[in-house]
């Protein structure tokens, strides 16, 4: 018995072995990876070979000033928590990162990027500290308003105190809004106009002299508000902006020294020599090229070039520069955070750097038209008039047009690549950014295709997650008619709903950006294609008003209205209300509530919903006794996960499923002392969640899965209003050994494939966990191992094969998408976080696809052979027969 | 959320005793108003009131009027225009604080329940109601049958109080007893296997003297054939 379990065990491993490994030269086969830095906060150009960043993902990097590749990259702490608050670049790099009064200081080798130096220290005091670093010297800054600054300074290299805080009495910080560090001053204006002071104080000196200047004194008395702004690269210069114009000073321990020079506030200087050069952009309309000012700070010579840059996203600011003799390498960073390398006094881009793909928010995966050459026999069945001599001349025509094309050997369609292949594996892949920026990237390389930037928009926050919602309105299959996509948006201004329609295959947009008068409530997708097999989209506004687009969907719209069913979840009133749309009239959509589920004091923290095209293949399990379990598979259910404070049991996640046409919960289950983080996947008939258990101090994986029982209860089609049974759940909980940093089930085609849970670590790694290992076993499973149960495990494994991304980490996942390819073996993913990841999952294995080195020529020879063999031998054997016939 | 409508025959409402785990024993009553015209604006009517007594046992005591002779022939056109038939429930807490929920039915299933229909309550784990649903028990399905107008008289409500489950816990103390047991079991050392070779092996054995009777039997044919 012992022996049979352990075999059972070793073929466990060995179906881990055959089903996941990726052999060595099978690496960025099917695969392809993007690394990115983030969005670069600090940048100092190091030497002629390098730019040191630091960026807002708590990333420090070196990026060749060749060719804009990451030369090292470290991922530091969680950046929601942690960020770089200073980068200094000599000899080494140091850094200053943190955040709640935890800081670690570290120092790195510039050129290999490994961590020499680090120490850390805690302080009490959770307020923002400032931070210079001068002569060796980190000095950590708090003021206290109206009364002192505390300074206190650390050998940077080893952490040691010099032994006590020094205080320095400065009554005159009322508003840090006001105040700066400007190299080794403090300093502040009393007042946002001309009438006021400027004060400042040397931090370093034991003097403690405090210098006051009015600033009509140093600036003159025009009207305007006024505000300091340390200049980012400067030792003791600052910055006095008033309407937007900055003048220079450099303050020294006797008087301020004001340069004669109107500045932006964003110029940056750049030492050239012992001459000092300052750099702004000054032309810098979108359409127009970038143009950058030079000024040498002492003769005050200026010059003027035009670069050959432009982006649409406007405004790019200088990050740092460098400039030897007359050539300069200006370091700059656009509004969609993509970063570039330009050369003075050419005006050439060295290279672009797409850092917004580092933030993306929402993807989509979209089908390619067919070929040309496709379409045109897709046509040839598209007259439904059978007229015979018609007919015959489409096939004759057709037949020519495809003979010709193999004649000229090319396909002579334009974009050559961007069409569909056999197995449906190559895909658009729409993603937008944070930025406001859509990219369409091609599946097969990771390549950009097209990119699109919206001006003054952002996504929606919607759980604590910023989300751009993409809806598929028609796909590519309906040849002569586009595909379009529409991305929801808000104005960063006003908060309206911004709904950008475009083609996903080239990226254009179709008709304008739509900049709605409302605020969006809830969006949806209509389930019913109009005669051009479009499908509306529905929106519901802030004052519950519905509206569709385009409106040529709204008759398709009224003739469903009655069987139409959306809800809306309000993270502040914590309630869930469904509504139909019954009262629809061809003047007016009407959204009538039709349920209401009340939270009360209870966060909401996550919705799901099962992917709308989604197969379940299989109605049923079979159970030992030949008996079938069938599966409730209701498409109305909404998964929803709440986590609400308890005097008892500190947090208590609650999840319910609720039938979103009538509001009916069909199954609520609760657990004491868990919290966040709380991921979803709901698919098929099951729901798996993950959450921390702060009893056991482990993440645990619990699986929900909903069977009818032994009857179906309407079999043909299912409806939410014929109750006639509640399901019976069955449950399981596992202990998970990592951190889920994002969680997904694999979508195939048809659903006969095996579901996988994609599973991304907080170690980088993305792991997939089969549907079978965490499948509830239930009364029937543990007592029927033949069925194919897996022997319940308490702790799930996380093998090293099940990786899919192998040895190429992913820091900070921030989501998945799923998509199936026409064949059903083969789920596409995309893994996005700081990096881009794409792959191809093959749940059941390659079941449908040959093997790689599957011998084409073997099985030939083989059969020819047969063939060949078996004609030989009737030959043989009738001149035997004839020879036996003679005798 | 949406899906065509194919109203099928409700049987029966799953009655599984939910293990209760309400922390706090209480009693909540609940005030039903339903809305006999399907409009964008329902108007709800006073239709009964409903107290459970113990939030912990499920009892609950349903006292509900007659519907006149107005309401009923407005419950039978709503029916015949297969609108929906609208309930409005507010719940009166312990503490005296008031809150309320929709729940929306198809008018033709309660018609031809004739009244029959059951009030879903779902509880948080607290014991604080999150949701009151309406649902139809009933055999008949929306097929348009007539019902007469005097069996749409009384409702007869069944009030299900469903808590909400303590979720899984992983298996632990299972599992390691099985540990154990296989450990316990290699410590006693395996049983000696007291049988004979024949009857350890016997599944092995006969195949192959099975596929040496055939090929015994088959080869003097065959040799006597060729000669």
């Amino acid at each position: 018995m012992i022996a049979t379990k352990n075999f059972k065990y070793i073929f466990l491993i060995y179906l881990f072995n055959i089903s996941y490994c990726l052999y060595e030269d099978q690496i960025g086969k099917f695969d392809w990876k993007l690394n990115y830095v983030g969005n670069v906060k600090f940048g100092t150009i190091d030497s002629t070979k390098r730019v040191i960043v630091a960026t807002e993902e708590n990333v420090i990097a070196s990026l060749s000033l060749k060719n804009g590749q990451i030369l090292w990259r470290q991922v530091l702490e969680n950046p929601a928590l942690n960020q770089i608050e200073l980068l200094h670049v000599d000899k080494e790099v140091i850094t200053v990162s943190g955040g709640k009064g935890t800081w670690y200081v570290r120092g790195w080798d510039s050129s290999s990027g490994s961590l020499l130096w680090e120490w850390s220290f805690y302080m009490e005091n959770k307020q923002r500290p400032y931070w210079i670093l001068s002569k060796g010297q980190l000095v950590h800054i708090i003021p206290v308003l109206g009364s002192h600054i505390e300074i206190t300074s650390y050998d940077v290299h080893n952490g040691r105190n010099n032994g006590k805080t020094m205080k320095i009495s400065t009554p005159w910080v009322t508003d840090l809004s006001k105040c700066q560090t400007a190299g080794v001053y403090w300093t502040c204006i009393s007042t946002n106009d001309s009438s006021g002071q400027l004060f400042y104080t040397d931090m370093l000196s034991s003097a403690n002299q405090v210098r006051t200047f009015p600033i009509q004194s140093l600036i003159g008395s025009a009207p305007g508000h006024i505000e300091i702004k340390p200049l980012e690269s400067g030792d003791s210069n600052l910055f006095l902006i008033r309407n937007n114009v900055a003048r220079l000073l450099k303050l020294q321990p006797e008087a301020p020294h004001v340069y004669p020079y109107s500045l932006s506030d964003k110029a940056v200087t750049a030492f050239n020599g012992d001459q000092t050069l300052l750099l702004q952009t000054i032309q810098n309309s979108p359409t127009n090229k970038l143009t950058i000012q030079t000024i040498e700070l002492q003769e005050g010579t200026e010059n003027v070039f035009e670069m050959d840059y432009t982006n649409e996203a406007g405004v790019a600011n200088i990050v740092s520069a460098v400039c030897k003799g007359t050539a300069c390498r200006i370091f700059v960073k656009s509004n969609d955070n993509s970063v570039s390398l330009l050369q003075l006094p050419g005006g050439k881009v060295s290279w672009t750097r797409e850092e917004g793909l580092s933030q993306v928010v929402a993807v989509e995966f979209f089908e390619l038209p067919l070929s040309e050459l496709d379409a045109s026999i897709e046509h040839e069945f598209d007259s439904i008039s059978g007229d015979i001599f018609s007919t015959f001349y489409n096939r004759i025509f057709s037949q020519i047009r495809q003979l010709l094309v193999v004649l000229s050997g090319q396909q002579g369609d334009s974009n050559i690549g961007m069409v569909r292949d056999e197995f449906g594996l190559h895909k658009i892949i729409v993603v937008v950014t944070a930025s406001g920026r859509l990219y369409g990237l091609d599946s097969m390389s990771g390549n950009i295709v097209w990119s699109q930037y919206l001006k003054g928009v952002e996504g929606f926050s919607v759980l604590g997650k910023l989300s751009v919602p993409l809806f598929v309105q028609r796909s590519a299959r309906y040849s002569p008619l586009m595909a379009q996509c529409a991305a929801l948006m808000k104005d960063k201004i006003t908060g309206h709903g911004v709904m950008y329609t475009f083609d996903p295959i080239t990226g254009q947009s179709i008709g304008n950006i739509e900049r709605l008068p409302y605020q969006i409530e809830q969006a949806m997708l209509l389930p019913y294609e109009d005669d051009k097999h479009m499908k509306g989209l529905l929106i519901m506004s802030d004052n519950y008003e519905v509206m569709v687009y385009p409106s040529s969907a709204k008759p398709v719209l009224l003739k469903h209205a009655s069987s139409i069913f959306f809800y809306t979840a309000g993270s502040k009133s914590k309630i869930l209300q469904g509504y139909n749309l019954v009262h629809s009239t061809t003047d007016s959509l009407k959204a009538t509530p039709t349920w209401t589920l009340n939270l009360g004091p209870a966060d909401l923290i996550a919705v799901n919903v099962r992917p709308s095209s989604e197969r379940v293949h299989s109605q049923g399990r079979v159970l030992a006794d030949r008996s079938v379990l069938y599966k409730y598979v209701n498409p109305n259910l909404l998964a929803i996960a709440t986590l609400m404070d308890d005097p008892i049991h500190k947090q208590v996640l609650s999840i319910y499923l609720v039938d979103g046409v009538t509001g009916l919960v069909v199954y609520s289950a609760a657990h004491k002392r868990v919290g966040k983080p709380v991921h979803l996947v709901h698919s098929e008939n099951w729901l798996v969640y993950s959450y921390y258990n702060a009893r056991f101090r482990r993440m645990e994986l619990a699986t929900v899965e909903l069977y009818e029982g032994p009857t179906q209860s309407n079999s043909t089609s299912f409806s939410s209003h014929a109750v006639s049974q509640l399901p019976h759940p069955q449950t399981q909980a596992y202990i998970f050994p990592g951190t889920p940093l994002a969680m997904l089930a694999t979508l195939t085609e048809r659903g006969i494939t095996n579901k996988h849970i994609l599973i991304a670590l907080s170690s980088g790694a993305v792991t997939e966990v089969p549907w079978a290992f965490l499948e509830p076993r239930g009364p029937h499973g543990t007592m029927n191992m033949e069925e194919g149960y897996i022997p319940y495990i308490p702790e799930l494994p996380i093998p090293a094969e099940a990786t899919i991304n192998y040895n190429q980490s992913i820091p900070q996942v921030r989501g998945i998408q799923v998509a199936p390819a026409r064949l059903e073996s083969t789920c596409l993913v995309l893994v996005y976080g700081l990096d881009l990841f794409y792959t191809r999952v093959t749940p059941s294995k390659t079941f449908d696809l040959l093997k790689e080195d599957f011998d084409h020529w073997l099985i030939a020879i083989v059969l020819i052979g047969l063939i060949v063999a078996s004609y030989i031998t009737k030959r043989l054997a009738s001149r035997k027969a004839l020879k036996l016939a003679w005798k | 959320m949406c899906l065509k409508f194919v109203v099928i025959v409700l049987i029966s409402f799953s009655t599984t005793a939910f293990s209760s785990n309400v922390e706090y024993d209480g009693w909540v009553n609940i005030n039903l108003q339903h809305s006999l015209t399907f409009s964008d604006k329902p108007v709800f009517t006073d239709r009964g009131n409903v107290t459970i007594q113990s939030l912990r046992t499920g009892t609950a005591v349903v006292q509900q009027k007659p519907l006149t002779q107005s309401d009923r022939v407005k419950l039978r056109d709503l029916s015949a225009t297969n609108e929906f038939y609208q309930l409005k429930s507010t719940v009166t807490l312990a503490d005296g604080s008031e809150i309320s929920f929709l729940s929306t039915v198809k008018a033709c299933m309660l018609v031809e329940s004739e009244l029959n229909d059951i009030l879903s309550v779902s509880l948080d784990y607290s014991g604080r109601v999150i949701a009151i649903t309406l649902a139809v028990a009933s055999t008949s399905t929306c097929e348009g049958a007539v019902v007469p107008i005097d069996k749409l008289k009384e409702f007869s409500t069944s009030v299900f109080v469903r808590h909400t489950e303590n979720g899984p816990t992983p298996d632990t103390a299972t599992y390691i007893q099985k540990l154990e047991r296989e450990r316990e079991a290699k410590e006693r050392g395996d049983v000696k296997d007291n049988r004979s070779f024949l009857a350890k092996y016997w599944m092995y054995i006969i195949p192959v003297i099975i596929l040496m009777v055939i090929t015994s039997a088959t080869n003097p044919e065959g040799a006597g054939a060729a000669r």
